[in-house]
């Protein structure tokens, strides 16, 4: 069980939705909020609150388990993407980068076709691209083709940024209540506005 | 070798007796040298660059902390006599200054000894040229599509680069220069820009601009200047470049973001697939999530060059104007470029910025010009003097 | 080019002249810097004039040149009269009349002490451009000979500059106001 947020998946913890003017912990509870809503459901819509793109929709979806190779991975973002500035990595598991198109971008969606045929393994997608005002947004998921020989949260127990699989679940868990937060307030605001 | 017009021969003189006399009247008529030169530390203000040889100076040294670059503008039905004038008594100005020693009729002299490493650097636009009826080693820039471009910084046919580690010595030469320019050509725009003083960091250090990058990591340094900078005759070229710092909008991003939009980190310098400031960029590498470590659109990944004879001399000095009143800043980075050939080396890496760097976000070019800085000259000679001579 | 760390040149000068090291390239390398060095011609008077230069002007108004007079010898070396083919020239002084600083010519000529230097400079002596047949531009060079008591000439080339600095008052029972120099 893995959170499919960038902000769990990066490199580095990187604050990648920090608002212009949010203190550190409003900053901090709203990058729970994002992880929390990002968990439970890839919500199609994002708040106009987190103005930063989001990953809503993904062609093969995180954690996936396909029986042939895919003929191309789409992306679809909760904002119009600039396509100057689309990154999309196809890697597998051994990080080795492999060969795709180039992104093909159209309005939200970004799309590449792997340079060939995917054998049998747990590959990753990345993805990087910037927000309309300027923020990076990046992150990846996990899709397996075939049948792999272990569960993919077991084949690495630990995430990049180094938590254990149990604290993540536990970080689920509390990221299901404060979805449910998020959704109350989400439906709150717009039940406020006229 | 003494020109004669630094020096002007008598029936006859004994090189002492000359030289004392000399040496005792500028020694009155100058600010204190003696008690000065007994502090050996205090090295800054007396610190020289010579003006007069094969090159101009001005290019090739560390840049000093402080700068002025002033473009003219040459009125119509200037002659290639006049613009040999002009030059012949604009060296003559220089050569003197940059060594200390007050300009001929100087008006403030007392301002002159501490040179600070003083250099003037003369660049010529098109527009010099085409007065002088020659053909211009250099073009104006293509149009780019990231350009914003106020007439006010931009364009000029002839070129002061003033530098010195001290502000009064790039005012005094500033103010003097202008004075013996302005019979020939009308001041179309001064930037003056600044780096960080001497004594703050060592000179090798790279230093960082307004929005907190380090600024010249990839620049060439040493014996590899002058396979990208310098052509057989000792000239070079010049772009200026405005650009302006949205500081505003920059002021948003999270470290990580303007780490992602430079390529490196911003503590360190490190490029984001290395450690270590000097460290090769490896674009190859993906992080632990996959994404390559370089972005792809980073403003590193972007301007990237590998072979020596293609990379540029970035001689860059920082802006700070007066915030409006909404306390909004007025900076930015006076880009300043050495290079063998515009053409070959610098708008191919412009066009690609221009293309796809995701700092374009943040930094706007609102002024442009370009120049050909022509060979260094003799002590006999003046600058310009084997093309316009 | 290397940056190089030296004193300023006059202190360089200073210390040759205190020294009494023969020649004057030897602490300071630096060519471009003006100088005065030992002249290819030995006579019996040495007379060196340092960083001459003319005010430039339009044709047919007066304006004047200036430098140091630098006396390398033992004995008092007297200036008679200058010559130039851009101009009629006198040998000028400014002086106090009537309360007033006025410029008149020098009686006598200028006299350089023996080992001495004598400025001329605006506002001081000068020697006086009465009539130049063309205007003198900014960067032109114009030649010079001055005439020694002594019966010895020296030559020597100035260049023109823009100048309004020192504004002089001319002795209005003289000769009239001495104008800016136009460009």
């Amino acid at each position: 069980m893995r959170l499919v947020s960038p902000l769990a998946r990066g490199a580095r913890l990187r604050p990648l939705s920090s608002g212009p003017a949010a203190p550190p912990h409003a900053a901090g509870v709203r990058r729970f909020l994002v992880a929390a809503v990002a968990f439970v459901a890839v919500l199609a819509v994002a708040s106009p609150a987190w103005a930063h793109a989001q990953l809503v929709a993904a062609t093969p979806s995180q954690d996936a388990t396909l029986t042939a190779s895919p003929a191309t991975v789409e992306l679809t973002f909760s904002e119009d993407l600039n396509p100057e500035f689309v990154t999309v990595a196809l890697s597998n598991a051994t990080r080795q980068r492999l060969p795709t198109s180039t992104p093909s971008v159209a309005g939200p969606t970004a799309t590449v076709t792997p340079g060939g045929p995917l054998v049998d393994g747990v590959y990753t997608v990345a993805y990087r691209v910037v927000s309309a005002d300027g923020h990076t947004v990046q992150g990846s998921y996990d899709f397996t083709v075939g049948t792999p020989a272990q569960p993919v949260a077991a084949a690495r127990a630990s995430t990049p940024s180094g938590l254990p699989w149990f604290v993540l679940a536990g970080l689920g868990v509390l990221g299901l209540a404060l979805a449910g937060a998020a959704a109350y307030f989400y439906a709150f605001g717009r039940r406020k506005r006229p | 070798m003494t020109s004669r017009r630094h020096l002007l021969t008598g029936a006859a003189a004994a090189g002492l007796g000359a030289a004392a006399g000399g040496g005792l009247v500028a020694a009155a008529r100058s600010d204190t040298p003696t008690s000065v030169a007994a502090v050996e530390s205090l090295t800054t203000g007396t610190s020289t660059v010579p003006f007069y040889g094969p090159r101009q100076a001005g290019v090739a040294e560390d840049p000093p902390a402080h700068a002025a670059f002033v473009a003219f503008t040459l009125p119509a039905g200037t002659d290639r006599r006049a613009l040999g004038r002009m030059m012949r008594l604009l060296s003559d100005d220089a050569g003197r200054l940059t060594q200390g020693v007050p300009a001929l009729g100087d008006t403030d002299a007392t301002l002159a000894p501490l040179p600070s490493r003083l250099t003037v650097t003369f660049g010529f636009g098109t527009g010099l040229y085409r007065a002088a009826g020659l053909e211009s080693p250099v073009a104006d820039l293509p149009k780019f599509k990231i350009d914003r471009l106020e007439q006010r910084w931009s364009g000029g046919d002839l070129l002061l680069q003033i530098c010195a580690d001290d502000p009064l010595t790039v005012a005094h030469t500033q103010r003097m220069l202008i004075k013996d320019a302005r019979p020939f050509a009308a001041v179309r725009w001064v930037q003056q820009g600044f780096r960080r003083s001497p004594g703050v960091q060592a000179p090798e250090h790279t230093q960082r601009n307004v929005m907190g990058q380090l600024d010249g990591t990839a620049n060439p340094r040493g014996a590899e200047i002058d396979p990208a900078v310098w052509n057989d005759d000792g000239s070079t070229t010049l772009v200026v470049r405005r650009m302006r710092a949205e500081i505003e909008k920059w002021d948003i991003l999270s470290v990580a973001d303007k780490e992602n939009a430079v390529g490196r980190r911003l503590d360190s310098g490190a490029p984001l697939s290395g450690t270590q400031e000097h460290d090769e960029p490896d674009f190859t590498k993906l992080d632990a999530s996959g994404l390559p470590a370089m972005p792809d659109f980073s403003h590193v990944t972007r301007a990237r060059v590998t072979d020596p004879s293609l990379k540029l001399l970035r001689r860059p000095y920082n802006y700070d104007g007066v915030p409006n009143a909404a306390g909004q800043p007025d900076s930015g980075l006076i880009f300043a470029s050495y290079q063998k050939d515009v053409a070959r080396q610098f708008i191919p890496i412009q066009q690609r910025l221009a293309d796809k760097d995701v700092l374009n976000e943040w930094i706007t070019p609102i002024g442009s010009a370009v120049f050909a800085i022509p060979p260094g000259c003799t002590d006999a000679g003046w600058i310009g003097d084997q093309v316009l001579g | 080019m290397g940056m190089r760390t030296n004193v300023l040149r006059a202190a360089a000068a200073l210390a040759v002249a205190t020294l009494g090291l023969a020649g004057c390239g030897g602490t300071s390398s630096d060519a471009a810097a003006p100088a005065p060095a030992p002249s290819a011609t030995a006579a019996a008077s040495a007379l060196t004039i340092k960083d001459p230069w003319v005010k430039a002007g339009p044709a047919g108004e007066m304006t004047a040149a200036f430098g140091t007079l630098v006396n390398d010898t033992d004995a008092d070396i007297t200036i008679t009269s200058a010559e130039s083919p851009a101009s009629p020239l006198e040998l000028h002084e400014m002086t106090m009349k009537d309360g007033k600083m006025v410029m008149q010519p020098k009686e006598g000529g200028f006299v350089v002490k023996a080992k001495g230097d004598h400025e001329l400079a605006p506002g001081g002596d000068h020697l006086m451009l009465m009539k130049p047949a063309k205007a003198i531009e900014p960067g032109d060079e114009l030649t010079f000979t001055l005439k020694l008591a002594d019966g010895n000439t020296v030559p020597f080339t100035a260049i023109a500059k823009p100048f309004a600095g020192a504004g002089e008052s001319y002795d209005p029972g003289h000769m009239a106001p001495m104008e800016s120099a136009a460009p």
